[in-house]
């Protein structure tokens, strides 16, 4: 084993040794959990940044057999190339900065080990996705990415909301994953192999052998992961864990793991998965605006935003642009962690306030966050120069280029994004204080507005492509390239530019516009209750599900718990050790006490063993 | 050799069906043990007897070592009846059923 698979294995094990240590030893302590989990993060980062400085570009893969059944070989190990280098710079900066946040943030909670060890835990199964050498590999710390992020919504568990919505989180996801579960199955029947190296090589061999329903399981997998359509109904609810954790999932960790693998199998779709994938997409991208518009709670906006920029990637994926949708993935880490982090600062001032109508005025008091949320506005809603123009652009430029209709549902989402993004800069920032708390708020602490600056800072340059480290930005970097070489042979990029342009423009002052500064009610809710009503509800999708199990899995629970106790409880169980009873009360009558009896007993004993050795029976 | 074979044998064989009906069908303990010492007698007649037809010493040092273990475990079984009375006051056997379920 050489020194490079040393670091990477370091890397992958530093956050499991800190949540251990945290877990068996510093639970009770205030502070130490927090010091050591902080450490680890940092030290993630800095061996990332070294790691992939020293790194030639040369692909690092290497592994262990660690189960063998029959010809069936179960391999745990290391694939390190262009796409993990960028996915690994993502996850250990971003993440860092969130672990720096949360010592700010959590700074009153009275279970700062749980909290801590839980991150780092989360980051043990992040980088585990990240480095998997093999689809098997990838599912083991996939729901290990799962359970920890139960873990964490579940943080503030004493409320019933919190636990309730951990819970959903996790089972909306063990719905995904068992579609999942059955591709990776049925990859290892088809192609005979499941690590991503033997499957590209034949798929490369021979294309013949990417089958459509393989892709569409595979994408089970991603569907429940990034919380798409129509499995979308976890995320928003997720917003009960604390906000560093909500920006962790969000920007770095969990929901990217879900374009982080179609990245990886993009190989393996075909063009009917394609398909699927960008119309269900594109459609998400629209949905989670209209859904945004219908919220008051500042950190269910940002966790619709968060599904309609998750729409994107797989507008990216769909388009066949793997690259694109790693790109954007980069860039949103950055502005989407800086909102949350910001989002996170205004709650921690405002003690625990989310409502927006009960913010307002917010930039004369806390400046540095609120610049970083502006910032981070600016680059979601793609502002010329800023990261997510780069990234959200190439998008709109190759669905222009590759898939018109999809061009248009990704545009007018663009200007939707600006228009709720809109809403809450306007009335959160600007105008009058709303609320007693509002007014009395104050800048936070170093620990949270350090991390936010730097963020901000990032979400403003990520997007140029040369400030990336050359090994990781060859992800992504060829493909933003053919894509913008063939609008300018097309004459159309200033055109492209005007259309972008045009629709954050539009959105932000349409918002500015119809809600004014400040505002302190929503003016859609008077003006047109019945509309509101409707984004409010997000389409009755937890209303369906809530029906479809009460009214059709009820049943069917119902029927296999009564098969359960004829069969199993009744029959089995209860039947043999009737059985057994039975015969003992038979076999007792034969006990009665008197000695001459046992004689008789005896003598019968004697004649059957006469008998058997005469030949008789 | 004035008697024959069969004859000893037919003692043998009553000696034996007496100590077995008498385990059947007494109820005190002490004549119960007395036919089963009976049963035993009667299987020694018959080794004799056969050692002595066969003209082989073989039966005759068999019944040597029944003797010696049979007076042993009659010093035990006594014991045991001993013991069992002064605790029972009472060697009937149709009194002696606490074993019933």
């Amino acid at each position: 084993m050489d020194s490079s698979v040393q670091t990477l294995l370091a890397i992958l094990f530093l956050p499991l040794a800190s949540a251990a240590l945290i877990a068996c030893f510093l639970r009770r302590r205030t502070w130490a959990g927090a010091v050591v989990s902080v450490l680890a993060a940092l030290g993630i980062m800095l061996l990332s940044l070294k790691f992939i400085q020293d790194w030639d570009g040369e692909t690092i893969s290497t592994s262990i057999t660690w189960l063998q059944l029959g010809d069936f070989k179960l391999e745990l190990g290391v694939l390190f190339e262009g796409q993990v280098a960028l996915m690994l710079l993502v996850v250990g900066v971003v993440s860092f900065f969130i672990h720096l946040f949360s010592v700010g943030y959590m700074d009153e909670d009275k279970s700062k080990g749980r909290y801590f060890a839980g991150l780092s835990i989360f980051m043990f199964s992040m980088l585990g996705i990240v480095f998997s050498h093999n689809l098997i590999m990838l599912f083991i710390f996939w729901e290990l990415v799962g359970f920890s992020s139960y873990m964490l919504i579940a943080h503030y568990y004493e409320t019933s909301f919190a636990s309730w919505a951990s819970k959903k989180a996790f089972i909306v996801n063990r719905v995904g994953d068992f579609g999942f579960l059955l591709g990776i199955i049925w990859t290892y029947w088809h192609f005979g192999t499941v690590s991503f190296e033997g499957l590209r090589h034949q798929v490369m061999v021979n294309p013949d052998m990417v089958k459509t329903a393989i892709g569409l399981l595979l994408m089970c997998g991603f569907l429940g992961k990034s919380a798409q359509f129509p499995l979308q109904v976890w995320l928003p609810d997720a917003m009960a864990g604390p906000t560093p954790v909500s920006a962790l999932i969000h920007a770095a960790t969990m929901v990217a793991a879900g374009i982080y693998l179609l990245a990886r199998i993009a190989f393996m779709l075909s063009p009917e998965v394609l398909e699927v994938i960008i119309w269900l997409a594109a459609i998400m991208t629209a949905y989670a605006g209209f859904c945004a518009l219908g919220q008051r709670d500042i950190k269910k906006i940002l966790a619709y935003s968060t599904l309609s920029q998750l729409g994107y990637m797989a507008v990216g994926i769909g388009l066949n642009l793997p690259g694109l949708a790693l790109f954007h993935m980069a860039t949103h880490a950055c502005f989407k962690a800086t909102l949350f982090l910001s989002a996170g600062s205004i709650i921690h001032a405002l003690h625990h306030e989310q409502d927006i109508f009960k913010m307002g005025g917010l930039f004369k008091r806390m400046p540095i966050t609120s610049g970083a949320f502006l910032i981070g506005t600016l680059a979601l809603c793609a502002l010329f120069g800023t990261s997510g123009y780069f990234s959200k652009d190439s998008i709109i430029v190759a669905a222009y280029l590759h898939h018109r209709p999809v061009f248009y549902v990704v545009l007018f989402s663009a200007f939707l994004t600006a228009f709720y993004m809109g809403r809450v800069l306007w009335v959160v920032f600007f105008g009058p204080a709303n609320s007693k708390a509002a007014e009395s708020a104050k800048e936070s602490s170093w620990f949270m507005t350090l991390p936010l600056i730097i963020l901000s800072v990032l979400s403003l340059l990520a997007g140029y492509e040369f400030l990336w480290p050359h090994v990781a930005s060859i992800a992504f970097e060829p493909e933003v390239h053919v894509v913008h070489e063939a609008i300018l042979q097309m004459g159309l990029s200033v055109h492209m530019l005007l259309y972008g342009s045009l629709a954050w423009a539009l959105g932000l002052g349409l918002s500015l516009w119809y809600y004014g500064l400040g505002a302190s009610a929503d003016r859609m809710e008077a003006q047109s209750p019945q509309l509101y009503c409707l984004f409010e509800s997000k389409l009755w999708w937890d209303e369906l599900y809530n029906a479809y199990v009460s009214k059709v899995q009820q049943r069917f629970a119902d029927i296999l718990a009564f098969l359960d106790l004829i069969f199993i409880s009744g029959l089995l169980v209860r039947g043999s050790a009737g059985l057994v009873g039975l015969a003992g009360l038979v076999f007792r009558m034969a006990h009665v006490g008197s000695i001459q009896i046992y004689v008789y007993w005896f003598l019968a004993g004697v004649l059957i063993f006469w008998g058997f050795a005469v030949g008789l029976f | 050799m004035t008697s024959s074979l069969n004859a000893y044998l037919v003692v043998a064989g009553l000696l034996f069906a007496i100590g077995f009906f008498g385990v059947l069908l007494r109820r005190n303990i002490l004549v119960i043990y007395m036919c089963l010492e009976l049963m035993l007698t009667a299987s020694n007649l018959a080794l004799v007897t056969f050692s002595r037809f066969n003209n082989t010493m073989d039966g005759s040092l068999f019944v040597f070592f029944i003797i010696t273990v049979a007076a042993a475990e009659v010093a035990v079984g006594l014991a045991i009846i001993v013991a069992l009375y002064r605790k029972r006051h009472s060697v009937m056997s149709d009194e002696l059923t606490s074993l019933s379920h």
